[in-house]
């Protein structure tokens, strides 16, 4: 440690351009893992506030709740309790007069049902008629007042708004909670159409009968459109920079450990053993790596707070625990390759030179 | 017992047409209280002899006894241990570690070497009578070639080896530095009781040896 931190002091603009490589690759690893976080959690946040755990669709709908009706005959047999709770979805562009027009996921509950009583308000209250609706918190942000009066894609009825509701997108689209009935209006569903689905928040919950089929909440979630694509574009980005920030490091030390060949041959003719050379090379790794991620934690920190809230960022701890400890794993991985070339120097090469 | 001594030592590089004896089994050997100069042109053998000598590579054949016990049979970490408690080298040039201080090149030493280095005092009293103690913070480039010369041979003195091995140790040195530095070792050698082993071709330094060997291709002969 003694000789990293040294050479480092001396050595400033040098190390300096270093930390500054990978307080950038840190940085962008800490931005794309918190859209990455927070856009899979606007996919999902809506069903995870419910505590979702099975999803009963038509079985031809391909695991879409948009593209699945369940009619009077697919549920009559169903088994429901206080657990299980009908929604009728379906796509609807929002709009009211004065309001910037939203595309948002209309979502049909029944008010004895416990997604209807899980809605977390943030102002206002729950809807108690047909032509009341509660919207997430998105609205707001875009300007809709409590009161404000919707239109739902070309129907000519209002619906007012009368609460905001936090953790309410699915898909990444902000729900707006009507009731089953407006659902089938704006569905134009046919008389025996019941709802989309049937969620439940019995993991144990299983209803196959007729066109009705049960899935596990993890096959639907990854069913979502662009959901799994989504997730994966950004795993392979932050692993390909994690990926780069190795051979960013692993390069770096290896040229300034060729450039420093003599001085190691000279330190091992006089004695200094190896371990020393060696602990100097992985803790001035450790000490380049640690210096630019907790600037590009500081600087994520001030970035999260400046970003508006319609940016979908999540930066959680787990984000910054994991691209610390990635980080740290990459340097020392890379810093392994020029501890190569140490364990080689020929001490008498610093004799007649 | 001589301090350090090399028996019939042969050194051979490469195979074939391209083998070169650099040392034809040589015999040397320096006891504590002496300075012995090996003096010889380049390419003569003198850096392989150092080498040997000092444990930095083994000999083809032959033996090499550092206060009674062979070190040519001794593993990597073993004869490491060896020149950092018992070795001091002073090298020709770039001998610094170039991040460090004057002053950190001593600390150095502290971290890998905890019993045995100088008493600071007596290291002030080193740096001050090789004109060097104003220096402590300076870094390698911020010294003269004279200055950064002395500071190693400071540094090799500050561990207290019992044998003090130099290459060149004076081809930096003007001729009033060169007397001090070869008092300096006359000193090592007579008041601390070291054996100092210097290859150089600097004749200003004979006046300052006990014996003096000549190497010329390979071979050693003693001249004093």
């Amino acid at each position: 440690m003694f000789l990293a931190f040294k050479e480092i002091k001396h050595e400033k603009l040098r190390y300096g351009l270093i930390v500054l490589m990978i307080l950038l690759i840190s940085y962008l690893i800490f931005m794309l893992s918190s859209l990455a976080i927070g856009l899979a959690d606007e996919n999902t946040e809506a069903i995870e506030s419910w505590q979702a755990q099975k999803v009963v669709l038509n079985k031809n709908a391909n695991i879409s709740m948009s593209q699945s009706i369940l009619t009077k005959d697919d549920v009559a047999a169903a088994d429901l309790t206080e657990n299980e709770a009908f929604v009728g979805e379906m796509s609807v562009v929002a709009k009211s007069k004065k309001r910037t027009s939203i595309s948002a996921q209309f979502l049909g509950v029944k008010s004895n049902q416990f997604i209807y009583k899980s809605q977390e308000l943030v102002a206002g209250r729950k809807a108690k008629n047909q032509h009341e609706v509660t919207v997430d918190e998105a609205f707001k942000q875009k300007g809709y007042h409590l009161g404000d009066k919707l239109k739902l894609n070309d129907s000519k009825q209002e619906y007012k708004i009368v609460g905001f509701v936090k953790n309410a997108k699915i898909n990444i689209a902000p729900i707006v909670y009507g009731s089953l009935a407006t659902w089938k209006k704006l569905r134009v569903a046919m008389p025996n159409v019941v709802a989309s689905t049937i969620i439940s928040k019995n993991a144990n919950y299983k209803f196959n009968h007729k066109n009705a089929k049960t899935y596990e909440l993890k096959t639907f979630i990854n069913k979502l459109p662009g959901y799994t694509a989504q997730n994966m574009t950004f795993e392979m980005m932050i692993g390909f920079l994690m990926i780069i920030s190795l051979i960013i490091i692993a390069v770096f030390l290896y040229i300034l450990t060729m450039q420093k060949m003599h001085n190691y041959a000279v330190m091992r003719a006089q004695g200094i053993p190896t371990k020393t050379l060696v602990n100097a090379t992985i803790s001035q790794a450790v000490i380049l790596v640690l210096s630019g991620v907790l600037i590009g934690l500081i600087l994520m920190e001030l970035t999260t707070i400046a970003m508006p809230p319609v940016v979908p960022m999540k930066f959680t701890p787990l984000i910054m625990i994991v691209g610390v400890v990635g980080m740290l794993v990459m340097g020392i991985i890379g810093s392994l390759i020029p501890v190569r070339s140490i364990l080689k120097v020929d001490p008498a090469k610093a004799i007649g030179e | 017992m001589a301090t350090i001594e090399l028996s019939d030592v042969k050194k051979i590089y490469g195979k074939g047409t391209a083998q070169v004896t650099a040392l034809k089994g040589i015999d040397f050997q320096a006891n504590k209280g002496e300075v012995v100069l090996i003096m010889g042109p380049s390419g003569a053998g003198k850096s392989t002899f150092l080498t040997i000598a000092g444990s930095l590579q083994k000999p083809s054949s032959g033996s090499v006894k550092v206060d009674g016990e062979e070190i040519t049979k001794l593993s990597a970490k073993a004869t490491s241990n060896l020149r950092l408690n018992k070795l001091g080298f002073i090298l020709q040039a770039y001998n610094l570690v170039p991040y460090l201080t004057v002053e950190d090149q001593f600390t150095l030493v502290d971290k890998v070497k905890k019993q045995g280095n100088l008493s600071r005092s007596d290291l002030h009293q080193l740096l001050e009578q090789l004109g060097i103690s104003n220096l402590v913070k300076k870094y390698p480039n911020e010294l003269s070639g004279g200055q950064q010369q002395r500071v190693a041979i400071a540094r090799a003195l500050y561990a207290d080896p019992a044998i003090i091995l130099a290459d060149e140790p004076t081809a930096s040195l003007d001729s009033s530095n060169v007397n001090e530095v070869g008092q300096l070792f006359a000193e090592m050698a007579k008041k601390r009781d070291k054996a100092v082993i210097l290859v150089t071709h600097d004749p200003r330094l004979e006046k300052y040896a006990d014996h003096i060997y000549e190497m010329m291709d390979g071979m050693l002969t003693k001249k004093r």
